[in-house]
């Protein structure tokens, strides 16, 4: 899969963390990027859309980043969920492995980080 | 680190004025520092011997080095070593009051010197960046050795200060810590940290202060809209305390959590536990940061 073909749903509750990860997203080519704010809005536009890749903050009001993940595995076993948050800590990176995250990205998050990330899914690396 | 606290320093010992400093932090990049400001820090030269190489200079046509040399103040190995010494920030701010007429000479040559004594540090701590330095540094100037919970204030706040230098900026200087139960600022960000323990974490500006923080942290990507100013400056605070609670769960175990961000608008803040507010002088005016451990 090309990037430009792929499919992502950013999902934070920053709009300032949202907007930047979707610019730098757009500007790598791809034209289908949805924005959720929240945990509950992440499960909705997933089932809805079905991207291929997922930007999942972990601090999110309504439903965390962790039961958005659970909920999304759920509904699609092959979800490729990368959670992108400021609290990497081992107790968060347990329950993010144990729900089914395909990867850990610790805020602030690099360009390249999100590319590589994003290259490696359209790969099939991860 | 210890060029912000250098001027810190400088402004509660009524040295330099808040206007003085905040113009030396913006002109600091364009300053050369100069031999003299150097063999002072360095102790091998005093003020009084600085400026009589400076008086002398203006009738003989020779550099600072040689004309001390031959004034017997240096030896040819001193202007040597001198001359590859590499500027620190805080020679570069004092360099620049001296420039300015903020201090003379022997102003600096006072000021470095009770400042290293003060904190008991020397010219290696001042040049690097050694974590448990800085702590100390930072425990000593906002006297968090008198609370209950000392290291986690101590910690916390050198986390926050290297954060600001590398998401905000270096142009800054910490003023005097105050404590507190509410704040009547016109906008803030709070976030709490729960789990082993609890803690209050807020931001507080004023409207121009706030957007003028909010848009070094957003960069390029930055659009002027309130909304967007809360975004920014919530998502530094997310971030500083996110690198704070990944330092303990890493370092100590210690495990800990985040809430969403909580945002108020030209209301009293109020906390309802004593804080520390901790005001920062930027170029672009006060922010204020408040934590209660």
């Amino acid at each position: 899969m090309k990037l430009e073909d792929m499919s992502v749903l950013v999902c934070d509750d920053s709009m300032f963390a949202r907007k930047s990860l979707c610019m730098f997203i757009s500007s790598l080519g791809v034209k289908n990027i949805y924005e959720a704010a929240d945990g509950q809005e992440a499960v909705d536009k997933y089932k809805e859309n079905k991207p291929d890749a997922v930007f999942m903050d972990i601090v999110m009001p309504v439903i965390t980043g962790i039961d958005a993940l659970t909920k999304i595995v759920e509904f699609d076993p092959g979800a490729k969920v990368i959670m992108a948050s400021s609290v990497g800590t081992q107790n968060h990176l347990k329950a993010a492995i144990k729900a089914g995250a395909a990867d850990f990205l610790q805020k602030p998050i690099s360009n390249d980080q999100v590319k590589q990330t994003l290259e490696n899914i359209a790969k099939g690396v991860i | 680190m210890f060029s912000q606290f250098f001027g810190g320093y400088l402004l509660n010992k009524g040295i330099v004025t808040k206007e003085q400093l905040a113009k030396a932090l913006d002109e600091k990049k364009n300053t050369r520092l100069r031999l003299g400001v150097l063999a002072i820090n360095e102790g091998l030269m005093t003020a009084e011997q600085v400026e009589h190489v400076n008086i002398t200079q203006q009738t003989v046509d020779k550099l600072f080095g040689d004309l001390a040399v031959d004034l017997g103040y240096l030896k040819p190995d001193d202007v040597t070593d001198l001359l590859h010494k590499q500027p620190t920030d805080y020679l570069l701010l004092g360099q620049t009051l001296v420039n300015m007429g903020a201090l003379t000479n022997s102003d600096f040559e006072d000021a470095i010197n009770s400042y290293k004594s003060k904190l008991s540090i020397d010219d290696d701590d001042l040049a690097g960046d050694q974590n448990d330095r800085l702590i100390e540094l930072v425990k000593e100037f906002f006297h968090f050795g008198t609370t209950q919970n000392a290291k986690l204030y101590s910690n916390y706040a050198t986390l926050l200060f290297k954060s600001l230098i590398r998401f905000i900026g270096d142009d800054f200087t910490p003023l005097e810590a105050s404590i507190i139960k509410d704040t009547d600022t016109p906008r803030a960000v709070r976030q709490d940290i729960t789990g082993a323990y609890n803690a209050i974490t807020i931001i507080a500006a004023g409207k121009e202060e706030y957007s003028a923080f909010a848009k070094r942290f957003a960069k390029d990507a930055y659009v002027p809209d309130p909304e967007f100013d809360d975004a920014s400056a919530g998502e530094f605070l997310n971030v500083c305390n996110g690198l704070y609670a990944v330092n303990e769960s890493n370092e100590s175990g210690v495990e800990i959590s985040l809430t969403p961000l909580n945002f108020t608008k030209d209301e009293k803040l109020t906390i309802g536990k004593e804080c520390f507010s901790i005001p920062v002088q930027f170029t672009f005016g006060e922010v204020e940061f408040i934590i209660n451990f």
